[in-house]
């Protein structure tokens, strides 16, 4: 008992949560990282690699199950009492105030004072201090909202760094990184590593885990897999134990027969806030019958374009028209009754109504249609029977059309979301991240639909920030850096990871006769 | 069966925050006999208390010889009648997100317009008094147009403008009753009586107040939860309660629809005042805002803005404050005790942890209970 305690600087007994809706994320794990390694934490999205971790940094607490630091039982009840015994975690979405210098959110909460003032200057100091010793370097007087994501993510490494953490977990470092700031990263990791630092690296990308890591524990389903040195296991293996049979992601589909034009946007302009300039006279075309993707590094303006096309943000100039017909400042019914239909990225927000019934979430776009109205009632037998149709088609899993929606599996929510979208009988589709934080199931299952609509004749524009999914299932794609179009590609079969990273890095950036391709003009 | 665990916590969760309330109740109602000028003895005070209760508890139904008191069980179903429709309208504003809190005000405005057509219009009976109750509605719903408006137009925050709209109506009533509708030759401020045609009868004449307006109020207890429940406004005036944003991408009219909310308020609301005021009173004499729009607020929360619960809240907030008054009566215990009561009532009630700890134990064994069954399913 005593020497397996001090062999782990971090162990994780038998760790199960449940969560408030009923959800088990964890179930039994155990989970034992030695010191000084670079250790995965592996599997599918949902299968409760994030919930784990957010046990260890104190976010959250288990409801069964012990955590021992160096050997010492803990009780990590806040992200404080992890910090103190030396945790630290880096989030997938970055937690930095972007109207700061980089020196700033380093030292936010801890700040260096002189009198009743903070000594800006040390806090400078310190942040090239830290900088220099772990060789990540950042501007320390630049705003956080001016850095490019790779470098916002150095200031949360140092942010956890100068709080004295030597465990560090990442949560999916290298899903907004392009693959040259990935490989950037990766030499940082390994210079921290043997400065003998821990590091928890959370990821799916069995190429990164090969790549970097010593050892990893996989996670399927919220239990563990078991644990196994990386060097030698094979991606095959671990792919096998990440999903339980070997999934094949690729979707099939026939070459696309594009015809008439249907959304068609033209210099697309608009500047944030923080009068940082989102899109930059954006242009392009989405013809019946094809799917367009839209790749990038999440923040070069493909949420803005998205906000525009459905009138939950105001642009600063150019046109959009479906079939003619301009539908920016458009009211949503109306933009609806065109035939448009949105997957929202933040399906919480947009998507649903949490506390609202299955049934409800269903039939939001139609409620005031002939067919579910008898004079100012409601149809009840009417509404029972589509949104029976919708859960039977488009297969959510669960009890009955009267529970609650958040009392659902992401998957199945997501799977509700597309339901109501994809049964409006819609000309044009926009699915801004279709699949993101699902399970394989569902993701297979939306990503077919999305294929068949297309080749139904519907016109797709698919916002991405999962490469393969992108390439996959686009027939089409464009490429945004900086609020601008970088590329374009007729074809997607040609494309490789690394052009495409050149092109979302912003190192390439193709022609204007190139990029006009994609208008479709004459 | 999951789902039906879930209501029964429910249920159990409500009932031990009346209880622990009513707890309160005592040891507050304990200390008025221990802190008295009159020392009382411990065991006294015990007594009393227990003496206090019996009247709080059981004293609004049954008389001291044990019989059951029919006059008090219709002097309850009367004292429901506004409170039911406050109750409703708080209910419907509420379940758009709408913190509308001129309920109040809106019973006042509403029981001096159908005053005043009671007074000055000269019409049959039976439609008298409809039309009265009608303007009302209307007038009050008018005036819930402004508190919406100002905060769909204007981003004004409801929940001030409402509480502050609150003093202006009553002011405004009070300047026209006592500069242009005043009965000089009474000796409190009040207006002339009400024509005959206009007052609406009791079910039975008994003197218990128990008047038609009670079957009016239950009949839009039905027609409120239609509402909410069975059309496309109801719904989505519950759809923007439980997320605007995803009302406003479904395309639904947003502004309007909170508009509608406060409107349908405000009319609702009019309505109890007018009906209590035709009912109980033969002239206008509030010379106050009466209360009834504060106890609304109170009934929506214990009926969590189901239109369906709100008679058994209101019923339950009427038997209360008669338990209350007769204690104070008979007890020298001060009425303001129904205050702490409610307050108490209130906080556990609103309180969203409160038990959660129990709730998370019962979720966690339903999870277990689903895994162990998937698990069984897939040996099979």
């Amino acid at each position: 008992m005593e020497k397996t305690n001090t062999e782990y600087v971090v162990q994780m007994k038998g760790i199960t949560k449940v969560y408030p809706n009923g959800i088990a994320a964890n179930q039994s794990v155990d989970f034992n990282v030695r010191e000084g390694e670079i250790h995965a934490l592996m599997g599918e999205n949902g299968a409760g690699k994030s919930t784990l971790m957010k046990m260890l940094f104190g976010l959250e607490q288990p409801t069964e199950g012990e955590i021992y630091v160096r050997g010492e039982k803990v009780h990590l009840t806040s992200p404080t009492v992890a910090i103190a015994h030396g945790i630290g975690m880096v989030h997938q979405h970055f937690m930095l105030v972007p109207s700061l210098t980089v020196a700033e959110n380093i030292v936010l909460g801890i700040p260096p004072r002189k009198g009743i003032f903070i000594d800006y200057k040390k806090a400078v100091e310190i942040t090239e201090e830290y900088a220099k010793k772990y060789n990540l370097h950042v501007d320390a007087n630049a705003k956080v909202m001016d850095i490019p994501v790779g470098m916002k993510q150095k200031v949360e490494i140092l942010k956890a760094l100068v709080r004295g953490a030597k465990i560090l977990i990442l949560d999916e470092p290298t899903a907004v990184l392009t693959t040259q700031e990935t490989a950037e990263l990766f030499k940082e990791l390994i210079h921290l590593k043997n400065q003998g630092y821990t590091i928890i690296f959370i990821s799916h990308k069995l190429k990164e885990i090969k790549e970097i890591t010593d050892r990893m524990t996989i996670l399927r389903g919220g239990k563990s897999m078991g644990v196994y040195d990386t060097k030698d296991t094979t991606e095959q293996e671990i792919s096998r134990l990440m999903v339980g049979r070997d999934v094949v992601l690729s979707v099939e589909k026939d070459q696309a027969q594009p015809t008439d034009v249907v959304l068609r946007v033209k210099d697309l302009e608009y500047t944030n806030e923080w009068n940082r300039k989102m899109l930059n006279k954006v242009s392009f075309a989405v013809r019946k019958g094809e799917i367009l993707g839209i790749a990038g590094v999440e923040g070069n303006g493909q949420a803005e374009l998205v906000e525009m096309l459905f009138n939950l943000n105001q642009p600063d100039g150019g046109t959009a028209e479906v079939n003619g017909k301009n539908i920016l400042g458009v009211d949503q019914d109306r933009i609806r009754a065109m035939g448009v239909s949105l997957i929202p990225e933040d399906r919480m927000t947009y998507g649903i109504a949490g506390d609202g019934t299955i049934e409800e979430n269903l039939i939001s776009d139609r409620c005031d249609k002939k067919k579910f109205n008898i004079g100012p009632l409601f149809n009840m037998r009417a509404i029972h029977q589509e949104s029976d149709r919708l859960i039977d088609e488009f297969d959510v899993l669960c009890k009955s059309n009267q529970q609650q929606v958040k009392m659902l599996s992401g998957g199945n929510i997501q799977k509700v979301v597309v339901a109501r979208e994809f049964s409006s009988d819609p000309i044009l589709i926009i699915a801004d991240q279709p699949t993101r934080g699902i399970d394989v199931g569902a993701t297979e299952f939306i990503r077919k639909k999305l294929v068949e609509l297309s080749r139904a004749g519907a016109a797709v524009l698919l916002v991405s920030a999962d490469l393969n999914e992108v390439i996959e299932l686009s027939d089409s794609l464009m490429v945004f850096y900086g609020g601008q179009i970088s590329a374009y590609f007729e074809d997607t079969s040609s494309i490789n990871d690394e052009i495409m990273g050149e092109y979302m890095l912003g190192l390439k950036h193709q022609s204007e006769e190139e990029i006009r391709r994609v208008c479709h003009e004459g | 069966m999951k789902d039906k665990r879930m209501t029964l916590f429910n249920f159990v969760r409500g009932a031990a925050a009346i209880l622990i309330s009513l707890a309160v109740g005592t040891v507050f109602i304990f200390l008025t006999f221990a802190l008295a000028e009159k020392h009382y003895t411990f065991g006294e005070c015990l007594e009393n208390t227990g003496e206090a209760l019996r009247y709080m508890l059981i004293g609004p139904l049954f008389k001291k010889t044990g019989d059951f008191n029919t006059m008090g069980l219709f002097q309850i179903l009367a004292a429901m009648i506004p409170i039911t429709f406050t109750g409703l309208a708080t209910c419907v504003m509420f379940s758009a997100n709408q913190f509308n809190l001129a309920g109040e005000g809106s019973v006042m405005a509403g029981g001096f317009v159908a005053a005043l057509c009671g007074i000055y219009l000269k019409m049959n009976t039976g439609l008298h008094a409809v039309v009265c109750i009608v303007v009302a509605a209307a007038v009050c719903a008018l005036i819930m147009l402004i508190p919406a408006l100002l905060k769909v137009k204007l981003g004004a925050s409801e929940m001030v403008t409402s509480l502050m709209m609150n003093y202006v109506i009553m002011y405004v009533v009070l300047h026209f009753l006592n500069v242009h509708f005043a009965d000089r030759s009474k000796g409190s401020t009040q207006t002339f009586p009400f024509a005959a045609t206009s007052k609406i009868g009791e079910i039975i004449p008994n003197g218990s107040k128990l008047t038609w307006g009670f079957v009016i109020a239950m009949v839009f207890v039905v027609l409120t939860a239609l509402f909410m429940y069975r059309t496309r406004w109801g719904y989505a005036i519950r759809m923007i309660g439980a997320n605007q944003s995803f009302a406003k991408y479904s395309g639904m009219k947003v502004g309007g629809t909170i508009v509608l909310s406060q409107v349908v308020g405000g009319m609702l609301a009019g309505m109890g005042g007018g009906i209590e005021v035709m009912g109980r009173f033969n002239t206008f004499l509030w010379k106050e805002l009466p209360g009834y729009g504060w106890t609304g607020v109170t009934i929506a929360i214990l009926a969590k803005n189901n239109p369906i619960f709100v008679p058994l809240a209101a019923f339950f907030i009427a038997y209360l404050n008669k338990g209350c008054s007769l204690m104070s009566t008979y007890c020298n215990v001060p009425s303001e005790m129904i205050d702490i009561i409610q307050a108490a009532i209130f906080l556990f009630f609103a309180a969203e942890q409160f038990l959660s700890g129990y709730r998370q134990k019962l979720v966690v064994k339903n999870t277990r209970a689903d895994l162990m069954k998937t698990a069984e399913g897939r040996k099979a």
